[in-house]
């Protein structure tokens, strides 16, 4: 039994070792970049709930990265290769500050990317102010991040309460809804894209038959549809991640609640993946909010060919945002951090997404507000409205 | 029960100052960090002083008293909302939100523990564990007093006197550090009086204590008690020195991170888990560029431990030290 | 609208209750809550899930294989890490807690965290009257049903079955008429490990696979365990249909958000009035 015990510590050990000295080769790999080197950082959850998020955010950082350093970036007559250092915040604001300290302070990056969670950026968003350091944020979509707002945190896309004027007349337009409803998830995203269109509904005098949140990773959504089936509302606007609004079509089908009542999703339910989770069939004839409209095919070959997966508005996302941050470093000619922001601030540059432009109106400041699309889904295809 | 916890060492005291070694040797290096460091490695200080003193006080309720418990975070994050909201919604000075909210948090411990230690072994492990889940879920869904989902913010930093300011990380840094060397001070002297003796009889075996007269029922509710008061007051440092407070911060995966602390450290000996709580921070920040393997390497690191020695680092030394003799 | 939620409830309760099934032999035999058996949940889904997809093979394979790495998994945790620390419960919880969070980040690394979607083994779906039952929940529902007849009968009847049952009312007595007891473990965690894969196998056509998937089911199913007392088949059956009848009708008459937060509520008030369980010996 003693000999059993040593050895079996001996394995454990080995095994441990062999764990920690994978990490460090994969880390060395990744951080292979030799020469002159611009560092950026990237902060995203890797694990976790929202770990598919981070995933596919650094598969378009990588493929930005892959073509910015075929020829490199130029600044005072040297070239320059971008380095990506990134760490996970698991969705988590304390994780999320620990990297942008890191970043900051050890890494010395000139600029950052990330976070992808809406309370992880509000931790970050400060510091940025705080360190001089640019950074822009990869999705959040909660009003607060860039309202009040912070000189150093940009956002590209429109927040909820942004979105939600610039669609309710689209909306009002298709079905002319008497009552509206909600099937959301019960996080600050679900939370604040509900009341966005609420107010915006309740100021046409279209009232909320029903609202209902659910908790992250929720599988079965019957009881919900049950009850959403009984308030008979006109719409109902879902939000969750790519699966969950998958599983609450497919169940919504199983009961009949669709086609009857019409489904309008989130940018997650505007994505391929939908179909492929859900089935052509279950989405027929939904509608879903969407942050992109088309995209080349060669990116979406690209995408398929080194990931073995389709398109994410997270990987557009994640592409621009270091292409923006590369076109700053070389129209201002300079690896300053304050400088970069400001060259930031001037970009005009029509993304993957749509138009990226930071501007200060309201109470926001940096904040995108390009038009969001409105795509239809039928044939297992999205049909841009 | 006497598994997981190094054994007391009854048979020889060592003197008092060369016990004292250790902290002072660690207390010191924290006490000269922001001399020589960047503000990453003290702001990383910080939280890993925050986790030393939760624990320390978890091994209060689990390593002395003994039962195992799984929501060590969730008392952590109620003294945090708590102090949070005392300032924010009631106006109160951080000075006085502080002390209530270690008290509001003591109180509440109370009040669960009472009829929650009557169950026994896992019973009580798990049900320990989902009330952990269902404070998660109340600061989650009380969406109109804590913000739920989209975060507290706007707490303020300490209010600054004779000249001191808390608003900086340093200043911060100074004030956990202080307010961690008074908790785990107090902590050091409770576990050496009578009442620490009593705990880890009733620890060793519960009926022999009940029968030599100790009203065990009190004391454990006690212990545990006064664990998550300490975890209260820890949230109240917390919410001022962070100042943005969202609930994924106190999910089960926080609970379960000072569990693991505790153990690495040895459990049933107070610094043990101090220094786990040092050592399990740092490792994870050192491992921060490998997202996918972080949590893979921790869950493999426990189950080492667990296979080498369940007591921990101190298990360790203790074995050491009776060999030598 | 309240019957749909009855029938709802009902179904969800028999695939908490089948989750649980295996947990409450391995609980009450063997004194270890193994969270264990979420990860196995997960890595037998996964592995169902690339048998049928990949491999392009039946479902009925998937399910055998499925079993098989279930089986041989709790096998393995239970010969060379619990019964290491027999009688030390403690270490046990703890291990059984690293190793849950071990298999679902290997599942992360291993399958990347995008949701897979597990093809449907039947399609259709039952409506009488204006209620809806898909025949995948009905196939839940009475597969269920009779694994807890096999699991019954098995543990009633045979030899094996009998010496199980002596060893969890007293592990010494079974001892000294010479009953193994290694042997009676390590076939309480085959079974286990076997039942939950069956569930993740069943259940899991039904929404998605992905690495997180095993979290909430090891939750209720602990729930159950306890609610239903050990050592109780039947009680398991009632605790996993109360528990899903609960969360059906709450989330609709008292609060969505809490939809998981009422498995605690059913604890505490259960706790409350019967400590060892509804069903449970003393």
């Amino acid at each position: 039994m003693k000999g059993f015990r040593r050895v079996l510590v001996c394995l454990s050990v080995v095994l441990f070792l062999l764990a920690v000295q994978s990490v460090w080769a994969g880390g060395e790999k990744e951080g292979a970049v030799t020469g002159n080197v611009i560092k950026i950082g990237y902060t995203a959850p890797f694990t976790g709930p929202a770990a598919e998020l981070g995933t596919n955010g650094w598969r378009g950082v990588q493929l930005a990265l892959e073509d910015i350093n075929k020829t490199g970036v130029t600044v005072g007559g040297v070239t320059y290769k971008f380095d990506i250092v990134r760490y996970d915040s698991v969705c988590e604001p304390t994780q999320a500050v620990s990297n942008l300290r890191k970043m900051a302070m050890e890494d010395k990056v000139v600029a950052i990317i990330g976070d992808h969670c809406s309370s992880c950026c509000m931790g970050i968003a400060p510091l940025c102010d705080e360190f001089k350091i640019p950074g822009i944020t990869i999705e959040c979509a909660a009003d607060g991040v860039t309202s009040p707002g912070h000189d150093f945190y940009f956002r590209m896309r429109p927040s909820m309460g942004l979105m939600a004027p610039l669609l309710t007349p689209k909306i009002m337009d298709l079905y002319n809804p008497k009552s509206i409803g909600f099937l959301c998830v019960n996080d600050d995203y679900g939370r604040s894209f509900a009341q966005g269109f609420k107010d915006n509904f309740a100021k046409l005098g279209i009232k909320t038959a029903i609202e209902i949140y659910f908790e992250r990773g929720s599988t079965d959504h019957m009881a919900f549809l049950n009850q959403i089936r009984g308030a008979k509302p006109d719409i109902v606007f879902y939000v969750g991640t790519t699966p969950e609004g998958a599983m609450i079509l497919k169940q919504a089908k199983e009961l009949g609640v669709t086609p009857g009542i019409k489904f309008i999703g989130s940018e997650e339910m505007s994505e391929m993946e939908l179909v492929e989770l859900a089935g052509a069939d279950a989405v027929e004839g939904t509608y879903s909010v969407a942050l992109w409209g088309s995209v080349p095919a060669d990116l979406e070959a690209r995408v398929r060919e080194q990931f073995n997966a389709s398109m994410h508005y997270a990987i557009l996302f994640g592409y621009d945002a270091l292409t923006v941050i590369k076109m700053a470093i070389e129209k201002s000619q300079s690896l300053d951090p304050v400088v970069i922001r400001d060259a930031i601030k001037k970009t005009d540059y029509q993304g993957l997404q749509g138009h990226i432009k930071f501007e200060d109106f309201d109470n926001y400041k940096n904040q995108g507000r390009y038009e969001p699309a409105f795509i239809l889904w039928s044939g297992g295809k999205r049909h841009a409205q | 029960m006497g598994d997981l916890t190094v054994k007391p060492d009854l048979v020889t005291r060592k003197t008092p100052w060369k016990k004292l070694i250790l902290p002072g040797i660690i207390l010191l290096v924290l006490l000269l960090a922001p001399s020589f460091t960047s503000e990453y490695v003290i702001y990383v200080a910080v939280l890993a002083v925050i986790y030393a003193i939760l624990a320390g006080s978890y091994d209060l309720t689990t390593g002395y008293a003994g039962p195992l418990t799984f929501c060590h975070g969730a008392f952590w994050g109620i003294g945090a909302y708590a102090s949070a909201l005392l300032t924010l919604k009631a106006g109160l000075p951080f000075w006085l939100a502080f002390p209530i909210s270690g008290i509001l948090v003591f109180i509440f411990a109370f009040i669960i523990g009472y009829p929650a230690l009557k169950l026994k072994g896992h019973y009580f492990a798990v049900t320990t564990f989902f009330f952990g889940y269902f404070v998660y879920l109340v600061i989650l869904n009380s969406a109109k007093l804590t913000g739920g989902p989209m975060g507290l913010r706007g707490i303020q930093a300490p209010e600054g006197f004779l000249g001191l300011n808390f608003a900086s990380l340093t200043g911060s840094y100074y004030l956990i550090l202080f307010f961690a060397v008074v908790f785990l001070g107090f902590l050091y002297f409770l576990v050496h009086s009578g009442f620490g003796r009593m705990l880890i009889a009733i620890r060793e075996n519960e009926d022999l204590a009940e029968a030599t007269g100790i009203n065990t029922a009190l004391l454990k509710v006690l212990a545990f008690s006064l664990g998550a008061g300490i975890a209260g007051l820890t949230g109240s440092l917390f919410a001022h020195f962070f100042r943005l407070l969202h609930p994924t911060t106190f999910a089960w995966m926080t609970s379960e991170m000072i569990v693991i602390m505790a153990l690495v450290g040895g459990l049933g000996t107070l610094i043990g888990p101090i220094i786990g709580a040092f050592i399990v921070t740092f490792i994870l920040e050192i491992m921060r560029f490998a997202p996918e393997f972080r949590f893979i390497i921790w869950s493999l690191a426990l189950i080492i431990i667990l296979l080498v020695e369940p007591a921990g680092l101190m298990g360790i030394v203790r074995k050491l030290q009776r060999r030598k003799r | 609208m309240l019957l749909q939620q009855i029938i709802n409830g009902i179904i969800i309760g028999s695939s908490y209750a089948l989750i649980a099934l295996g947990l409450n032999l391995i609980w009450s035999i063997t004194d270890i809550a193994d969270f264990a058996q979420g990860g196995i949940y997960v890595l037998a889904a996964y592995v169902a899930y690339y048998i049928v997809t990949a491999a392009k093979l039946p479902f009925i394979l998937a399910w055998i294989g499925a079993m098989v790495i279930g089986g041989g998994l709790a096998y393995l945790i239970e010969r060379f890490l619990y019964r290491r620390w027999t009688g030390k419960s403690r270490i046990q919880l703890l291990c059984a807690i690293a190793l849950f969070f071990l298999m679902a980040n290997l599942a992360i690394l291993w399958f990347t965290p995008k949701a897979k979607i597990f093809p449907s083994y039947i399609s259709g779906a039952l409506v009488i009257s204006g209620f809806t039952v898909s025949y995948q929940r009905i196939a839940i529902l009475l597969v269920s049903a009779a694994l807890f007849v096999v699991v019954f009968l098995f543990i009633m009847k045979t030899k094996i079955g009998k010496a199980i049952r002596a060893a969890s009312q007293d592990r010494l007595v079974a001892e000294v008429v010479g009953i193994n007891i290694n042997t009676v473990n390590s076939t309480v965690f085959i079974i286990g490990g076997m039942l939950s894969a069956t569930a993740a196998v069943l259940i899991s056509p039904l929404y998605a696979v992905f690495p997180s998937m095993g979290d909430l089911p090891l939750l209720k199913s602990l729930v159950v365990v306890i609610l239903g007392g050990f050592g109780s088949v039947a009680g398991v059956l009632v605790g996993g249909l109360s528990l899903g009848l609960a969360e059906s009708l709450g989330s609709v008459y008292i609060s969505s958000a809490y939809q998981h937060g009422f498995a605690f509520f059913v604890l505490i008030l259960v706790l409350m009035f019967f400590p060892k369980g509804l069903f449970g010996r003393t």
